[in-house]
């Protein structure tokens, strides 16, 4: 009975098409009893329109506090083999790169322990191992370790920090993203696998501002390449994609420029740089030809989030240009004095950004030692309610 | 120095804390360091002995990490009569 | 040989990136030119050194069996020496130096069902969420709705038509783990009926202060009902964001006729030209029609196909709507404007008009 196949006549459904499909994924693994039983169970949510998973509190391997997502059926009668069907998180190397043999490993680690059924790769960034029992957590562990890779993190920790493939194949990585994700992922191992923390706290790294990590969107802390000096531009190359006739100059890539800092007199382009706001589109439009300039760092942002709860935010500047440059101590300063604070002030599930809301950026700069700039606002206050504080009484104190 | 509390105890102190609220009241762990540092003082506790102390919890498995929307510190299973 | 080892390994952290990097990239790493898509799919980058790395993007469908990587793998070995990664939206690309093993490369990914593309100004990959398959809070499936709308949206994967990026993303609940919220088009699935509180487990099941200050608009307070101590919910203050379930799972708000997909517009975090941006509501309310949804499949159509006919060269969906206004938008893609489009949350007020620049219609 427990070898029975069941029958999926809407999942059916959605192996016909040229995109590939999901569910001739899981038939792959059906040889599995717990894939074709959530197999089973899928077909039962299509057929119901509801889903059959419960919340999972308590499974993840000894000392750590993330890196295992619970899950329980809520069907479990009807589909036992899939009763508990656990995930767990694997921290992807840095920028996601693999070979083959590497890869084989972790299929047969999840042969021999799990479902067969991943994400290449979950929201985060980890890999994803989707279906698993709690005694199998632990031996899956081990034999991840001893492959050489470790748990990703979950809950109010430190989320496993990913980033884009920067200097590996972009020439407009503008510092090494993946050294820096690899570097900040080891040095704060403890904050990952051990929640201290309100919430959880995504880091991002991306190489330069067309954020191919959407980190300004999806990062507590967003670590965002640019650069100081002047594009460097090829004229002859300039003139190579006019003539190729692609796009229109004028229309298309001058008046684009968000603060118009461009000229074209068709023979010769000429930038303003010192009004150029590093939005990358001419870059874009013309890689041959335009290249950011050499003296390069990041920009650091804060705050940004889903929805829950207080509204969506996108991330916002406090440090206008830092040099990225190893050991990367300044990063690490300015994210631990981060830490510090929000883990004694916020409130329980509030993310870094509604904590900044609700204390106020400016007290929140003062409280981690950074000065107030221009550049962390899209303009000054408008309203007159200023918390003044009395500047004798500091300067006496 | 000799009076600056060890491990163990504020290991022990934080287990009687957890195992107090359990079932009652979810514990996160900066509420129970908070709690520490009350109980021992400032002096004598600080956050960094907190965090050893709740990783020989956890790695003993005396404590276990749960999760309801956030990360909380609690007994395992077996445990809970 | 394997040392057996009793220790118990903790934070070792992921492996390093660097073994994982063909021999080209090792040598020119940091040291890339320029780059360019040859075709779509294919993307050639050149090294200061005149190195060349071909990356070949193919679809996943994020959802991978074992047997599928085993698969990857083998396609890696044999055409590429074994090198490959996956890509933030979930496409593999297979990582090359041999330009004579492009064709035959790309001609056997389609042969195993995962065509190439996703390049340029087109339609890659729907960033989604678990939905039906692994999530406690699904409103709606995302592997379902995505796999109906690629089918659908296919042309524009495999071909680069459009005027700009057109990024798409699925998350199955206002928690958004696929953090939507700023993508050209998101699909969003919705509860839209109020909590049933189971009040016999809830005592037991959840801690009570935790509930009430999970709500975003205090439509949550504690209440005996039976005698037993429990919660209730102000109906008129639910706006059905599910954090109250997330922190407890005596509350529900499963269902299956009113549960459903909202349609945003006009997101994006690319800096290039203008400013990232937040998704805006198009559609309030779509219904879950598993197993190929189509209504959502439908709206998410002409959605595109009005962007493609209208916005100019470059322009992401939320640059074009900027330049025409949203009436503009709301009539091209014939979507009714409702009181569910006028913002009513916290900072409701910045988004209201207040102006007279308004691009009147002449009279008829």
């Amino acid at each position: 009975m427990a070898d029975q196949k069941r029958e999926t006549p809407r999942l059916d459904q959605l192996e016909s098409g040229p995109w590939p499909s999901f569910v001739k994924e899981l038939k792959k693994s059906r040889k599995n009893p717990m894939t074709e039983d959530l197999l089973g169970q899928l077909e039962r949510s299509y057929e119901d329109k509801v889903v059959h998973w419960k919340h999972g509190g308590l499974v993840g391997v000894k000392g750590y506090g993330g890196g295992v997502i619970g899950r329980y059926s809520d069907v479990a009668a009807e589909f036992p083999k899939c009763a508990e069907f656990h995930t767990m998180r694997i921290n992807q190397p840095a920028g996601w790169f693999y070979t083959s043999t590497v890869l084989r490993k972790i299929c047969d680690i999840w042969e021999k322990h799990g479902s067969g059924i991943t994400n290449m790769h979950g929201s985060t960034g980890d890999v994803i191992l989707l279906g698993t029992t709690t005694p199998e957590l632990e031996p899956t562990f081990q034999e991840l370790t001893a492959a050489g890779f470790d748990l990703g993190g979950s809950g109010s920790a430190m989320r496993t920090p990913s980033c884009c493939c920067g200097m590996s194949r972009c020439e407009w990585a503008l510092y090494d993203t993946m050294a820096l994700t690899h570097d900040l992922t080891m040095t704060f191992q403890d904050e990952m696998h051990r929640p201290a923390f309100p919430y959880k706290f995504k880091i991002k790294c991306s190489g330069c501002p067309n954020d191919c990590v959407a980190s300004i969107a999806r990062a507590d802390m967003s670590i965002i390449g640019t650069w100081r000096d002047d594009i460097r531009i090829d004229q002859d190359a300039v003139r190579a994609y006019v003539a190729a006739g692609t796009f229109d100059m004028s229309a298309d890539v001058v008046d684009r420029c968000p603060t118009r800092c461009m000229h074209w007199d068709g023979k010769k382009l000429g930038i303003d740089d010192s009004n150029c706001v590093k939005c990358m589109h001419c870059i874009n439009a013309m890689p041959k030809a335009l290249r950011p300039g050499t003296d390069r760092g990041a920009v650091i942002l804060i705050g940004s989030k889903a929805p829950i709860m207080g509204g969506a935010l996108l991330s916002s500047v406090i440090v206008p240009f830092l040099k990225i440059e190893t050991p990367y101590d300044d990063i690490k300063e300015v994210t631990q004095a981060i830490w510090d604070l929000w883990a004694e002030h916020g409130k329980n599930r509030e993310r870094v950004g509604e904590f900044i809301q609700r204390i106020g950026l400016g007290s929140f700069l003062e409280q981690i030692g950074l000065e107030p700039c221009p550049e962390m606002v899209m303009q000054p206050r408008t309203n007159p309610y200023i918390f003044y504080e009395d500047e004798s009484e500091n300067a006496e104190g | 120095m000799s009076d600056q509390v060890t491990v163990d105890e504020v290991a022990d102190a934080m287990f009687e804390l957890v195992s107090e609220c359990y079932g009652k009241k979810n514990l996160k762990p900066m509420d129970v360091t908070k709690a520490m540092i009350q109980k021992f003082g400032e002096d004598k506790c600080s956050k960094q002995l907190c965090k050893e102390a709740i990783r020989k919890l956890m790695d003993s498995g005396r404590t276990i990490y749960s999760y309801v929307g956030g990360s909380y510190m609690t007994l395992p299973p077996p445990a809970a009569k | 040989m394997a040392v057996e080892t009793k220790e118990r390994r903790t934070d070792i952290g992921p492996p390093h990136y660097e073994q994982f990097l063909p021999p080209v990239i090792k040598k020119n790493y940091g040291k890339w030119k320029y780059h360019e898509i040859v075709k779509p799919g294919v993307l050639l980058t050149v090294a200061e050194s005149g190195d060349k790395l071909y990356s070949v993007r193919a679809a996943t469908p994020r959802l991978m069996s074992i047997e599928s990587i085993r698969l990857f793998a083998d396609i890696a070995d044999e055409f590429c020496g074994g090198f490959l990664r996956f890509t933030s939206r979930n496409n593999v690309e297979f990582l090359l130096t041999d330009e004579s093993k492009i064709d035959p490369l790309i001609a056997r990914l389609k042969k195993e069902g995962y065509p190439v593309g996703g390049m340029g100004p087109s339609i890659t990959n729907i960033v989604h969420t678990q939905g039906w398959v692994h999530c406690h809070s699904a409103a709606s499936d995302a592997s379902g709705v995505v796999k109906a709308l690629m089918d659908e949206l296919f042309p524009h994967f495999e071909k680069m038509d459009l005027p700009g990026k057109l990024r798409i993303a699925f998350a199955c609940c206002l928690n958004m783990c696929g953090a939507v919220h700023c993508s050209d088009i998101a699909i969003l699935g919705v509860h839209t009926r109020l909590p049933v509180v189971s009040h016999a487990k809830l005592g037991s099941m959840c801690e009570i202060p935790t509930t009430v200050a999970s709500c975003p608009t205090g439509a949550i307070r504690p209440a005996t009902v039976d005698g037993k101590p429990s919660v209730e919910v102000i109906a008129e203050q639910c706006m059905f964001c599910s954090n109250c379930f997330t922190v407890c799972p005596a509350i529900s708000l499963s269902d299956a006729e009113k549960d459903g997909c909202s349609i945003w517009v006009g997101g994006k975090v690319s800096n290039a030209r203008q400013e990232p941006m937040f998704s805006k509501l198009a559609i309030p309310y779509l219904p879950n029609n598993p197993p190929r949804w189509p209504e959502v499949v439908a709206a998410v159509k002409n959605l595109v196909e009005v962007y493609a006919k209208h916005a100019r060269k470059f322009e992401r969906m939320g640059e074009w709507i900027g330049r025409v206004g949203w009436p503009k938008f709301f009539e091209l893609t014939g979507i009714p404007f409702t009181k569910y489009h006028i913002d009513d949350f916290t900072h409701a007020g910045e988004s209201f008009k207040r102006s007279a620049h308004l691009r009147q219609k002449k009279g008829e």
